[in-house]
């Protein structure tokens, strides 16, 4: 039934693609069908199924389409039903035709499109195909992004999007085409015998790397994030970056890996993780750092990916299975809880009209949905029980931990992963209690924070959903446990049947017995606090008897004491006009922490670079007789060539 | 012994043994400064007149301003039912407890630095930004020191890795160790627990608004905490496994006693550090740490 559910779930979507212009209802429910369709194809694989794949039975253009729907094309299928579905459900309000009538339609059509995209993505069993939709996708990825385009940051952002993406698409060319090169044809499927293939992996690492965001490829993403309406943030977020994922975690399945690999890839997302997370801390724009802390969770999918292969490579040890079926538990979770974080902050800025954490403050009372939606999404993307981001570090952590233990030779990369790891852990502990405690705690800051007022029933539904699976995942992970398995067989059969009892099974009913007493105790007090009677009163504050909402910590002086020390990598910019004389006219000190890699990275050597293009521009300045004279000097340079080579 | 009975006993001492800690610590300062000193048991009087206190909640304060000092408390206790003590062997643990219980620490912080935010206060803030921004360093501290463990033991849980004396390394461990203890409690020289001097604070300016049962429940669990860090320490140094129920259990005791009298004098003999040393000396504890996991790792491969 794989094949008829996904022919279903595509034309839902080709019909949406269509229906988005004229009804918005029709595509609503185009997009939950095909959510449902997709779930439906995907779920009977992870639940055991056998694999499916469709050859068709005719070519087009020379070449022969074909499908192919494994365990792990199903895991990340999942995720993209399931965000892709929320998301639709959101826009319903949150980019009503009656507050954006002139982007609802580029954005219902670009949605549909994007999901339809990274379907086609998923199940490609062709290079030429993958290709195509790769391209579509980061398109409409674009189209998306720039739905604002009356806004100067929005356009930018989107052009680096697009230029970022197409170099990406760059090193994918040319890695499919030499693939085929060496296999003589486009298809793609498991070619792990054949070692002369393994250099290739670096183009995809190049090309993946730079979609999923990772570390020093990420320069792209916080402005692309930041600036997206916020349910489109929340599927780039939670999905879109994950194709990077997914096409890691396919590529380095099926080809052999060079021995360098696995090192590389775990640098490569321990540096993400912590640097991710250091310029989270430093944002002040609640979507910006919501971005630059996917960086941070890509970084730690990816430090797990990488100890995966370089367990593969070296003794083929089972502490791989661990830390690979960690990494991809944690592709599931950051997408439900990052998707859940950016809804909530969609739905401050739908309220506020403001991304400025220190604008804003006391919405508790204001958005209580929200509040506690985003209180959810904190708890769990700083790894804590019993939600799900700590099931998903936790395997990482044992992984690792066992690879240090085994003495091997990849212990000596697991000590500091660890600890690094353990590093950035705390930080986003720090950065969301920063988020959530300024924007939903304390008293409001401005006016537009006062009057702010809860979204609609379509906005509410999705965040609790995604909360709902939040918990869920939390609380039994052990139920989750056979899928991870199956998706890590289909990545390395020789795990597929490694004995020993599921990692989880340790855990047990743990989760749930501390989510349980939590709430008992939460509950206990506060209805002793009740009973013994509680009464209101100003905030003490050591007795100070007129508290100000200014006077609370902004977003800058929260992060100033640890972003400290990531000075040398942060640069933040700092404009301060301090006091003076007798009665000060005004003060300011404002902090902005830049995007350093891009602004003071890659902007000079591009300004290098255009100086250098400026030179051969001087050539090209529209004066007729000089044209006629590099016609003249061609041709009389191509006469000579012939006459000279002819005597010769 | 049956699970029920082990847990009955463990519950026990946790409950009803944390809270000496405080006052034999301000034992040994009385004694120190050659006053007096309040009763032993004063923590005890403390909690109890505060559960029947009526309480005060800012105006500004959500549900979690309450449910927050529950969770930081729960979180607390289940670390510490993780933890081994010494001969009494927890039934329940098991591969990875150790994680666990590092997480649980840090759901502590979050819930007790959110409930400290709800108030909209400066000095609150202050203590959170403070708290989380050093639990970094701790955190990492507390990672290398139990990756220490698990090299030394080659084990990932805690009632294993436990056991064994810390090898080569010891000493490094205790001390960085210990440095995370006074950091993680509130102790002299990072953060003062006897003023109400707020620029000095980290932890106690978190719970200037707290009264009544919830500010119980917050005192009880900062005691708790303290038992826990002083038996990781000495769990982590002494070979507690290799020797008969007797003896560990005194050694075990007589360990925590020496803890709590070092602490003591520390407060005593040390002035705070200026803001900012805090992190130059927590930086020497994640240094410790890592030189002792080096040396367990090295001592193994050899």
């Amino acid at each position: 039934m794989t094949g008829p559910f996904l022919l279903l779930s595509g034309t839902a979507l080709l019909g949406a693609v269509i229906a988005g212009g004229r009804a918005p209802r029709l595509w609503l429910g185009l997009n939950t069908f095909a959510a449902i369709a997709i779930l439906a194809a995907a779920g009977p694989i992870l639940g055991g199924g056998a694999a499916w794949a469709w050859c068709a039975p005719w070519t087009l253009g020379g070449e022969t389409p074909r499908f192919q729907l494994d365990a792990i094309s199903a895991f990340f299928l999942v995720l993209l039903a399931v965000v892709g579905g929320a998301g639709a459900l959101y826009s319903r309000d949150y980019w009503s035709d009656r507050e954006h009538p002139e982007s609802v339609v580029r954005g219902r059509i670009g949605w549909s499109g994007l999901l339809l995209a990274m379907e086609g993505l998923l199940i490609a069993g062709n290079g030429l195909q993958f290709l195509i939709c790769w391209e579509l996708f980061a398109l409409c990825g674009f189209f998306l992004i720039v739905l604002e385009n009356r806004r100067l940051a929005v356009r930018r952002a989107g052009w680096l999007y697009l230029a970022a993406s197409h170099t990406g698409t760059l090193a994918l060319f040319a890695f499919f085409t030499l693939l085929s090169a060496r296999t003589g044809g486009w298809e793609i499927g498991p070619m792990r015998d054949d070692p002369s293939l393994a250099p290739l992996l670096w183009l995809a690492f190049l090309g993946f790397g730079l979609k999923a965001g990772l570390f020093p490829l990420h320069v792209w993403l916080p402005s692309a994030h930041g600036n997206a309406p916020s349910h489109v943030s929340a599927i780039l977020s939670g999905v879109a970056i994950k194709m990077g994922i997914y096409g890691l975690v396919r590529f380095t399945g099926w080809l052999p890996a060079p021995p360098g690999a696995g090192w590389v890839l775990l640098a490569l997302g321990v540096g993400s993780a912590l640097f991710g997370i250091a310029f989270a801390l430093a944002q002040s724009d609640v979507k910006r750092l919501l971005a630059y802390c996917s960086v941070e969770n890509i970084g730690i999918i990816c430090t797990g990916l990488g100890a995966a292969l370089l367990a593969r490579n070296a003794d083929d040890a089972p502490w791989g299975r661990l830390v690979l079926a960690g990494a991809l538990f944690h592709v599931w979770n950051h997408g439900a809880f990052k998707a859940l974080l950016f809804f909530a902050a969609g739905s401050v800025l739908h309220a506020t009209g403001t991304r400025e954490i220190s604008r804003l403050g006391g919405l508790w009372s204001r958005l209580p949905w929200t509040a506690g939606a985003f209180a959810i999404g904190a708890l769990a993307v700083s790894g804590l029980p019993p939600l799900n981001g700590f099931a998903s570090e936790w395997l990482v952590y044992l992984g690792l931990f066992d690879a240090a233990t085994t003495h091997g030779p990849s212990s000596s990369a697991a000590l500091p992963a660890v600890m690094l790891l353990a590093l950035a852990g705390a930080l986003a502990l720090a950065t969301f209690a920063k988020a959530g405690g300024l924007i939903f705690l304390g008293a409001p800051r401005t006016q537009a924070a006062r009057r702010a007022h809860e979204g609609g029933a379509w906005m509410r539904g999705p965040m609790i959903g995604l909360a709902g699976l939040c918990v869920i995942a939390g609380l039994l992970p052990g139920l989750l446990w056979p899928v991870l398995a199956r998706v890590v067989a289909a990545w390395h059969p020789g795990w597929a049947g490694a004995a020993g009892p599921a990692p989880f099974s340790a855990l047990g009913p743990r989760p749930l017995m501390l989510g349980l007493v939590l709430a008992g105790a939460a509950w206990l007090l506060t209805r002793t606090v009740r009973a013994g009677g509680s009464h209101r009163a100003l905030t003490w504050d050591c007795g100070y008897a007129k508290p100000a909402a200014r006077m609370q910590y902004t977003a800058g002086s929260f992060g100033a004491l640890a972003t400290r020390w990531f000075r040398w990598l942060l640069r933040p910019e700092r404009t301060l006009r301090r006091p003076r004389g007798l009665f000060p006219s005004g003060a300011r000190d404002l902090e902005r922490t830049p995007e350093t890699v891009l602004e003071r990275g890659l902007d000079p050597l591009a300004k290098v670079l255009l100086r250098g293009v400026t030179i051969v521009r001087r050539l090209q300045h529209g004066g007729l007789q000089a044209y006629l004279l590099y016609v003249l000097a061609g041709v009389g340079l191509v006469a000579a060539v012939v006459f000279l080579g002819g005597k010769s | 012994m049956k699970p029920a009975l082990i847990l009955i006993v463990q519950l026990a001492v946790w409950l009803l043994l944390a809270p000496l800690l405080p006052g034999l610590i301000n034992r040994v300062k009385a004694w120190v400064a050659g006053r007096r000193g309040p009763p032993v048991l004063q923590l005890y009087f403390d909690l109890a007149r505060l559960w029947r206190k009526r309480v005060i909640i800012s105006e500004l304060a959500s549900p979690g301003f309450i449910a927050g000092p529950a969770v930081t408390w729960v979180a607390l206790l289940g670390a510490a039912l993780l933890l081994p003590l010494g001969p009494l062997e927890t039934g329940w643990g098991f591969r990875g407890d150790a994680l666990l219980m590092l997480a649980l620490l840090a759901l502590a912080r979050f819930a007790s630095a959110w409930a400290a935010l709800e108030t909209g206060s400066a000095f609150e803030g202050m203590g959170v930004v403070r708290e989380v921004s050093y639990a970094v360093l701790s955190e990492v501290s507390l990672m290398a020191a139990f990756l220490t463990l698990s090299v030394q033991s080659g084990s990932l849980s805690l009632q294993t890795m436990l056991a064994p004396a810390a090898g080569p390394g010891a000493a490094l461990l205790a001390g960085g160790l210990f440095i995370v203890l006074l950091a993680e409690n509130c102790r002299v020289p990072f953060d003062d627990p006897d003023t109400h001097l707020e620029l000095t604070m980290i932890h106690e300016v978190m719970v200037l608004d707290h009264s009544g049962p919830p500010l119980a429940v917050i005192l009880h669990g900062a005691s708790l905490k303290l038992l826990l860090f002083a038996l990781l320490l000495v769990q982590a140094v002494l070979p507690l496994g290799n020797w008969t129920a007797g003896t560990a259990a005194g050694a075990l005791a007589a360990g925590v006693l020496i803890v709590v009298i070092t602490v003591g004098l520390v407060e005593s003999l040390l002035a705070r550090l200026s803001f900012r040393r805090v992190p130059l000396l927590l930086t020497t504890a994640v240094l410790l740490c890592v030189f002792a996991l080096l040396m367990a790792w090295k001592g193994g491969a050899a």
